[in-house]
């Protein structure tokens, strides 16, 4: 099997942030994303739950890219949670079809 | 008056609010879909919106919708500087979280003017159909006063996001269906309603006891997952809408508005916003803490105004104009 090593962002973030970070992914260089919404958690703040009209809720971007392209928006997401809450981590995957990333 | 709160208290739609808070705090499984409450806040200002347009056509645009309108935007702008000294003043809350629920009590809740349209329905009290723009109108004011009062160098990384703050403080669905259906229903007047007549009328009732039954769970959850609030804080999410109720209804008295349309001021100036002020304020001041705000708001301000506030500002309104 042909497998390519890539690396995967999970960027955990309030719903209203999902354009910006949706447009800097593109500006980093990744050619594709998912973003999936969420329920209920908890974190540093406690926990939390998608009530239907009181929360914005949050959301789950997944992106694969290259390493350059992650080192890239990772630097960015550094910048923004120094504001912002949310949380990001990158893991090494292997993928088919690399061209698609 | 006693009468008119008792009355009140076993309105269904209060009973409904019960039902839900009671279901939160018993930890019930009953949920409504996230979807489903998203599209009754919808319909619901959509009806308030049209049911306002369509009225203020036929009475066209007088006196009293341009000094209620006046007097709507004064108060929404006002109260946040008022209530951001207090709550500073209290030296519990750092200055942006002081900020942002001050923009919570200067900006409106749509379902606590929609039970208090109801209210005045159920006790025969005339109000303007105007008064749905004034709601509209009050919404926005407040978030730009608490920008003002947190001072935008605070805030630098807001500025990467301030097409998106400003996109939510303007064009969030929920100003766009009530601005857009108090218009049309201003263009399409009486032809319109009747069209309408039984989607924004009778079935309104109904669509608001379900909002308000799903609005008690996720009030009393709100409340049983809040950090420990400050006695003072629970203090003030209560006595601050008593004040700004009073403030609201001795200002109508002077500008010669209806006994309806002050008590639906003063339940206007009373209410806290949990939809278009906590949306902004994420964006616009992250370092708030939500979980006090939000709790204020929703935990506390709503469920009192439903419960006390509403009989409480007619009656006050009743003793003002010697109704």
């Amino acid at each position: 099997m042909d497998l390519t090593a890539r690396v995967k962002l999970e960027i955990f973030v309030e719903a209203h942030a999902v354009g910006e970070i949706e447009r800097m992914l593109e500006d980093a260089g990744f050619k594709g994303l998912s973003v999936f919404a969420s329920l209920e958690g908890a974190g540093s703040h406690g926990a939390w739950r998608q009530t239907g009209v009181d929360e914005a809720g949050m959301r789950l971007i997944i992106a694969i890219g290259s390493e350059v392209s992650a080192e890239r928006a990772l630097a960015w997401l550094s910048d923004y949670f120094q504001s912002y809450p949310g949380v990001a981590a990158a893991s090494d995957v292997r993928v088919l079809r690399a061209d698609r990333f | 008056m006693a009468g008119a709160g008792a009355a009140n208290l076993l309105a269904p739609a209060v009973l409904f609010f019960a039902l839900g808070a009671l279901a939160g705090w018993l930890k019930s499984d009953l949920t409504i879909p996230d979807q489903v409450a998203k599209t009754l806040a919808l319909y619901l200002m959509l009806c308030i919106g049209f049911k306002g347009g369509a009225e203020a056509a036929a009475s066209g645009l007088s006196q009293d919708l341009i000094a209620a309108g006046g007097l709507g935007l004064g108060l929404s702008f006002a109260t946040p500087f008022a209530a951001y000294i207090v709550l500073k003043a209290f030296g519990v809350l750092d200055r942006l979280t002081a900020a942002a629920t001050a923009a919570h009590y200067g900006s409106v809740s749509v379902v606590t003017f929609a039970a208090g349209t109801e209210y005045l329905r159920a006790v025969e009290v005339e109000f303007g159909g105007y008064m749905a723009a004034v709601l509209a109108l009050m919404e926005t004011p407040a978030i730009l006063a608490a920008l003002i009062i947190a001072g935008a160098r605070s805030q630098k990384a807001e500025t990467r996001l301030r097409p998106t703050l400003w996109r939510e403080v303007f064009l969030n669905g929920a100003a766009v269906v009530l601005i857009g259906s108090f218009v049309i229903g201003a263009i399409t007047g009486e032809r319109g309603m009747a069209r309408l007549d039984v989607f924004v009328g009778p079935l309104f009732q109904g669509a608001l006891c379900l909002f308000l039954l799903d609005m008690g769970l996720v009030a009393s959850r709100r409340l049983a997952e809040a950090p420990r609030l400050d006695w003072r804080l629970i203090a003030f999410a209560i006595a601050w809408p008593l004040l700004s109720a009073a403030a609201a209804l001795g200002a109508s008295a002077a500008l010669g508005l209806s006994l309806g349309d002050a008590t639906l001021m003063a339940v206007l100036a009373a209410s806290a916003s949990y939809i278009a002020a906590p949306a902004a304020m994420r964006i616009a001041l992250p370092k708030a803490d939500a979980g006090i705000y939000l709790s204020l708001s929703l935990g506390v301000t709503f469920p009192f105004n439903l419960l006390i506030g509403i009989p409480l500002y007619h009656a006050a309104g009743r003793l003002v104009f010697g109704g």
